[in-house]
């Protein structure tokens, strides 16, 4: 068990821009449901930049300090005396909310949307960039040996693909342009494939990220051009979406847009490069309250759905999309930082260079 | 008004078959900081509750050790624990008698009445409701309106079945729904289904009494079958009820073989059909009249999540009248009576006063 020298080191944000390193309590299990894991690896994610520079994401605002971090995979060292899933020893990965299972939400099946949802990094909770974290085990879920614990800490954002392509209910044989290249977009872009869609268009203004999709899950990609000066932008966002329909032979639309990027002009092309009766999610996050083609969605009859996060099934559907060898996460880490280096990691994604996909801090040894 | 005035903790015990017992049990007290202890006012007799009365077992739960009976219970909140928001002590509640864990996986994906470790009042090993007093979490207490008696809250239990079943068979406004079987779940079917907009509900039974009664009480039709073919059968209640092209949904209430195959030639192609009763294990069963006309067929278990509250508020709004059900309530002390009248086919829902129940007004019985 615990030696009294033991320490859980851990990366903290105090208040906004401001992060140490302190030496936490280690913590607890809350009940005996719960399992302690030896963090490994833990990824980074544009939620937790945001939190370091600007302390608020809607409703949640920094009030004292969180230890940073949610994407993380690691070794099980202790059981609680009602765990039977997970044995000390056991590697997984971590998934980092846990519901009240109380609520009408939590009872129906949507634990995504519990109000009383404990969420790792997200105020006031604290984050897996510790040594140890303590989580129900029913919230851990083994990796196959021949999988690391760096694809283990990418099983977090494949999971909010999972339940993107779940919301959309992507089918086989179906056409997909997915907005946005970056981690979430190929990962959505590599599951719908996974799925049998037959067409995957994956659409960025970056090129070097269009070029990686292209090499990814995406069997085509597509960089919009500039409006020209004082043109409208919903009828440029709508000439947008004519050149993807008509630049991959999508007929009058796509089957499902997934968008990844909460920009209002990839909104707006989104909506209208849908075919009529498609699907629409909403999993990017940008500006509260945009410019949206309202009339054209009624017309058209498009099913508008928002995703959040993950619901049951996604994590253990990630793993095996990882470990079965039908998405190759590894590709996606293009930067590795030590514990005691990760403010430098930080500071990395919030440069928000092309070639920076995913960075990942290792955990303390 | 029902008072609780002792705290007896009275029992009725099921030893094995035809053995039963009233035994003064340790008083169950608060366990977690969720749940909330009631007295139980009123309990509904289910077939269920008989078979293992009669049988001992049903399927794999076999009563090895003492059981006490009954699940279909409506009681009054008595304490509560201390993170319990919306009940409190006095409020009069319909219980749900099913405690699923929450951490497996059906439990997460919201089907929790198909909860790998769920732990269900009399059915074995765990003890159920015929009893003065039951903890529960909050969260399967149902608080009943002002206008809703304490009786009519005893028959939430049956009528959330209803409301399960009739949303696993996807009954939709205009649709026409077929009941195989009128007793207490039948019946609530038919009325569950005409509640959301059903515009033919036809009850099928073999006992005239309750096709009477079925015709007062929810459906547009009633259909009694003969000794013939499934398909004969099929043929002629759809038309009589004037139904052309089989039924959008039929709903088996009775578990019996032949309704079970009478309805799949009663349902339209295309149609969804949703098995609730329990007979017979094993079955004949059309198979190939279900792939040809790609009927959707169904189980429909229990009941999980928005089950209760829907009941309960067809009961407010009274959409649905379960007062009429009711055809006896009997003191505590006659519970043994009350399964033998259930048993030999007397009435259709009898109740059991709890033990703490003083002014019940009892009727019937024996």
């Amino acid at each position: 068990m615990l030696s009294a020298t033991e320490n859980n080191r851990s990366f903290v944000l105090h208040s906004v821009q401001n992060v140490s390193f302190e030496d936490r309590p280690v913590p607890p299990l809350r009940n005996d449901h719960e399992v302690r894991v030896h963090v490994a690896q833990t990824g980074i994610c544009g939620s937790d930049v945001h939190y370091w520079q600007r302390g608020r994401i809607g409703d949640f605002v920094l009030k004292s300090p969180i230890v940073l971090g949610h994407e993380s995979a690691g070794t099980v060292v202790e059981i609680g005396d009602a765990v039977h899933n997970l044995k000390v020893g056991d590697r997984v990965a971590i998934e980092p909310g846990t519901p009240c299972r109380y609520c009408d939400y939590c009872r129906s099946g949507a634990y995504n949307l519990c109000a009383d949802t404990i969420f790792a990094a997200t105020p006031p909770w604290d984050g897996t960039l510790s040594k140890y974290y303590s989580v129900a085990s029913d919230y851990c879920y083994k990796l196959p040996d021949h999988m690391t614990f760096e694809e283990g800490a990418m099983v977090e954002p494949t999971a909010v693909a999972v339940q993107v392509t779940k919301v959309a209910d992507v089918k086989a044989g179906q056409t997909v342009v997915v907005f946005g290249s970056g981690p979430i977009g190929v990962l959505c872009q590599a599951v719908c494939k996974a799925y049998g869609a037959s067409k995957v268009i994956g659409v960025d203004i970056s090129d070097s990220r269009l070029e990686f999709a292209k090499t990814y899950g995406a069997d085509g990609v597509f960089k919009p051009s500039k409006p020209a000066d004082g043109a409208d932008p919903v009828a440029s966002s709508e000439a947008t979406a004519q050149e993807i329909k008509k630049q991959f032979g999508l007929g009058e639309g796509a089957d499902v847009v997934l968008e990844c990027t909460g920009a209002e002009p990839c909104i707006q092309a989104g909506v209208f490069v849908a075919k009529k009766g498609g699907t629409y999610v909403q999993t990017g996050m940008g500006k509260e309250n945009v410019v949206f083609p309202i009339t054209t969605a009624c017309i058209r009859a498009l099913n508008i759905k928002g995703s959040i996060r993950y619901t049951a099934g996604c994590y253990p559907q990630a793993v095996d999309l990882i470990a079965s060898g039908k998405i190759d996460v590894k590709r996606l880490i293009t930067n590795r930082f030590t514990f005691e280096d990760a403010e430098k990691a930080f500071e990395l994604v919030k440069q928000g260079k092309e070639s920076v996909i995913k960075v990942i801090i290792e955990g303390v040894k | 008004m029902a008072e609780i005035a002792e705290a007896s903790n009275l029992s009725f015990v099921l030893n094995k078959p035809f053995d039963v017992k009233f035994e003064q049990k340790p008083k169950p007290s608060i366990e977690s900081p969720h749940d909330v202890l009631v007295a139980i006012n009123y309990t509904g007799i289910c077939g269920s509750d008989v078979h293992y009365w009669v049988e001992g077992r049903i399927g794999s739960f076999v009563v090895d050790s003492p059981m006490v009976l009954g699940h279909e219970s409506a009681g009054t909140i008595v304490a509560v624990g201390s993170a319990v928001k919306t009940l409190k002590a006095g409020d009069r509640v319909a219980i749900e008698p099913g405690k699923p864990c929450r951490y497996c996986t059906p439990c997460l994906a919201g089907h929790y009445n198909l909860c790998d470790d769920m732990r269900f009042a009399a059915t074995p090993p765990y003890d159920g409701t015929l009893t003065g007093f039951w903890t529960s979490p909050e969260d399967f207490c149902y608080k009943l309106p002002e206008h809703v008696t304490l009786q009519e809250g005893a028959l939430v239990e049956p009528l959330a079945v209803a409301v399960h079943i009739v949303k696993q068979a996807e009954i939709k406004p205009g649709h026409t729904v077929v009941v195989m079987g009128a007793g207490p779940v039948g019946l609530l079917c038919c009325a569950v289904a005409k509640a959301y907009g059903a515009s033919k509900v036809v009850s099928v039974d073999i006992q005239p009494a309750r096709l009477e009664f079925a015709a007062s009480f929810a459906a547009t039709h009633t259909f009694t079958p003969e000794r013939v073919s499934a398909e004969e059968n099929a043929a002629r209640l759809l038309k009589e009820a004037g139904i052309v092209g089989g039924a959008d949904a039929v709903i088996d209430a009775s578990g019996a073989e032949p309704s079970i195959q009478t309805s799949i030639h009663v349902v339209r192609r295309g149609g969804v059909y949703v098995q609730g009763g329990m007979g017979k294990p094993d079955i004949n069963f059309p198979i190939m009249a279900l792939c040809v006309k790609e009927v959707t067929a169904k189980g429909s278990f229990r009941y999980s999540s928005g089950d209760y509250k829907l009941a309960v508020e067809f009961l407010s709004s009274g959409k649905v009248d379960v007062k009429r059900l009711i055809t006896g309530t009997v003191k505590f002390e006659d519970a043994e009576q009350a399964f033998k009248d259930v048993r030999a086919g007397k009435g259709i829902k009898v109740l059991i006063a709890g033990p703490n129940e003083k002014s019940c007004r009892c009727i019937g019985g024996h």
